[in-house]
């Protein structure tokens, strides 16, 4: 048992670490970016009270469940599920605001981006569901984190091409 | 209070959204903001327009 609580604990730093890494090599090739201009400043700022509130919401629902049904997921997964819900509270709010997206960053890339991460997320999520690693003795494993992510990924990339679908194409009738 | 006065400036030197906003550094959004008057700008952000369009802050901003 604590072979494997091993193994979690290196797989998961391991796991940290790529990404890390990933995050830091898409700063330097310049595909993430974090010059906004100050609307935008601003409006993250509501965007993160929102996001902010929302996880403290979460967080206490989650440990409220937690007391009334019993434990129903690992504790990584009920955290993850709070952060994903405030991480989507926070986009979505930006991305309605025309915030979301520095001056730099290119939305055709970065929205790639996002569906491979969200494809493979939840593509590890199929996977765990299918080997029934999912769900053990009742309870949500840590396993679920990876289709967690991958469907808050994909509320993202939904609410940006809907936001980018509806908004008029000629810039004087905005 | 739409700003119709920072329209017709942007206008009269045929400049379009994106290419005033890339000239102050900022957004074509946040342009659109301010014409619409959305958005409030600081200072620094009047100032820059302004020199873009060679106007002063009397002629885009002040409100009698």
């Amino acid at each position: 048992m604590a072979l494997h609580h091993a193994g979690v604990f290196f797989g998961l730093m391991a796991g940290l670490l790529a990404g890390a890494a990933f995050i830091m090599f898409l700063f330097k090739k310049k595909i993430l970016d974090m010059h906004f201009d100050e609307r935008q400043e601003r409006a993250r700022g509501k965007a993160f009270q929102y996001g902010f509130f929302t996880l403290l919401i979460a967080a206490y629902a989650y440990g409220v469940s937690d007391v009334l049904l019993g434990r129903w997921c690992d504790v990584l997964t009920g955290v993850t599920l709070c952060i994903a819900l405030a991480l989507c509270v926070f986009a979505v709010t930006c991305i309605l605001k025309d915030a979301y997206l520095s001056l730099r960053e290119k939305p055709r890339t970065v929205m790639t981006m996002f569906a491979l991460l969200s494809t493979i997320n939840l593509g590890f999520g199929g996977m765990y569901a299918l080997s029934g690693d999912l769900v053990e003795d009742g309870v949500l494993t840590f396993r679920a984190v990876n289709p967690i992510i991958g469907a808050a990924v994909l509320v993202i990339l939904i609410v940006y091409i809907v936001n980018y679908l509806l908004r008029p194409r000629d810039e004087e009738a905005e | 209070m739409k700003n119709l006065r920072m329209k017709a400036a942007r206008a009269a030197l045929d400049l379009s959204q994106q290419q005033l906003a890339d000239a102050v550094g900022v957004s074509r959004q946040t342009i659109n903001a301010i014409e619409k008057g959305d958005y409030n700008p600081t200072i620094k952000l009047c100032a820059a327009i302004c020199r873009a369009l060679g106007k002063t802050l009397d002629e885009l901003f002040w409100e009698e």
